[in-house]
């Protein structure tokens, strides 16, 4: 089943319930049911949260390498490079992640300006 | 600390058993003035162009802010979307990324609960635990009384919600009429913000490498596998981190 699998107005909605909203609300449920009752350092729990970390980079690397729309006019080594000055220029000012979002910002930007076709 | 230690026996007056301190909940929604609060907000500004690009109505995407409330879900969601991820790919994703609520959930309602709060409060309430709110809130609450401790992060946890909503809302509608430069700039808010963020909040060393071999190999399975390619990219780095983590750094790996 896919989001456009049916015409229907309601049909985007249902699914992303059952893509996100079910999924996502399922733990904080379950977080409020067993508090108390389960082992927060159980080894399960740390895999289970070294899996969600690189999920979440997979999907941050979505929007860096298969940009939509307006990112998609600036060339991928652009993308990439702004995302790794902005990340090192984070780590080098003790991580402070406005230094990060400025510095990338910075860099996407004024690569754009000289190199981006619209 | 005799609450911390008991928590549903104390029915000292103190506690007030199950009467919140409504007071407490202005005192939450001013802290979306707080610099964490505009940074979360500024995601969404981008997460607005983003969710307009991936072909999302305005109103599902309405629906989509309160409703699942985590930015790491809702970009899986619309990068599924965009990408013409099915269902069955994309819901096991986000159950995986999403996992993380279940612990931070269980940190905070000790903190926050009275002797007879409701167990619907909390499952009500719990909506709110995302990243930002739960940080604030966890490291607020000593200085709170108890019976005000729920309201505050409510107050907060819905000003978040609604700031982040309208922010985004307005920016999807204001898109058409910004440069592309301009939107351009806006998306990649989203990508450096949870990347800087995400570094920042992980627990263990190997977590690092979880989120750079997530960050290539999600990209690289795209070739192999490119309807699922988030979820088998960040499967296979989880594990092979953990993997790394159990050997190198398991006696010390906590940061």
């Amino acid at each position: 089943m896919f989001y456009d699998s049916f015409q229907a107005w309601w049909w985007p909605f249902v699914f992303i319930t059952l893509a996100g909203v079910v999924p996502t609300n399922m733990w904080r449920w379950i977080g409020v049911v067993v508090v108390g009752r389960l082992d927060e350092s159980s080894e399960w729990l740390v895999l289970v949260r070294f899996v969600a970390s690189s999920l979440v980079a997979a999907v941050i690397a979505q929007f860096v390498f298969f940009p939509s729309g307006a990112l998609a006019a600036a060339p991928l080594w652009l993308r990439l490079g702004a995302v790794a000055v902005g990340f090192i220029s984070f780590l080098g000012f003790g991580r402070r992640i406005i230094v990060g979002v400025i510095v990338a910002e910075t860099v996407l930007l004024s690569g754009m300006s000289l190199f981006a076709k619209f | 600390m005799t609450d911390n230690a008991n928590p549903l026996k104390v029915e000292s007056p103190e506690f007030g058993g199950s009467v919140y301190d409504w007071s407490w909940f202005r005192t939450g929604m001013r802290q979306i003035l707080s610099l964490p609060a505009l940074i979360l907000v500024s995601g969404f500004i981008g997460f607005g162009g983003l969710a307009r690009e991936s072909g999302v109505s305005v109103w599902e995407m309405i629906y989509m802010v309160p409703a699942i409330w985590a930015l790491p879900s809702h970009l899986l969601v619309i990068a599924g979307i965009g990408a013409g991820a099915s269902l069955v790919t994309l819901a096991p994703a986000v159950i995986l990324a999403s996992v993380r609520m279940m612990p931070m959930t269980m940190a905070l309602v000790p903190d926050i609960r009275l002797p007879r709060s409701k167990t619907w409060h909390l499952l009500a309430v719990s909506h709110l635990v995302a990243i930002t709110a739960w940080v604030h809130v966890l490291q607020r609450a000593p200085d709170i009384p108890r019976a005000g401790r729920l309201p505050y992060f409510v107050g907060f946890g819905v000003m978040l919600v609604m700031s982040s909503t309208l922010a985004a809302t307005l920016v999807y509608e204001a898109a058409a009429s910004f440069p592309p430069i301009v939107m351009a700039g806006l998306y990649f808010i989203t990508p450096i913000y949870f990347a800087t963020s995400l570094w920042n909040s992980s627990r263990y060393r190997a977590e690092h490498i979880a989120l750079g071999l997530g960050f290539a190999l999600g990209p690289a399975m795209a070739m192999i596998l490119p309807e699922a390619n988030i979820l088998a990219g960040g499967i296979a780095g989880g594990i092979l981190a953990y993997g790394i983590h159990r050997m190198f750094f398991s006696q010390s790996g906590k940061r």
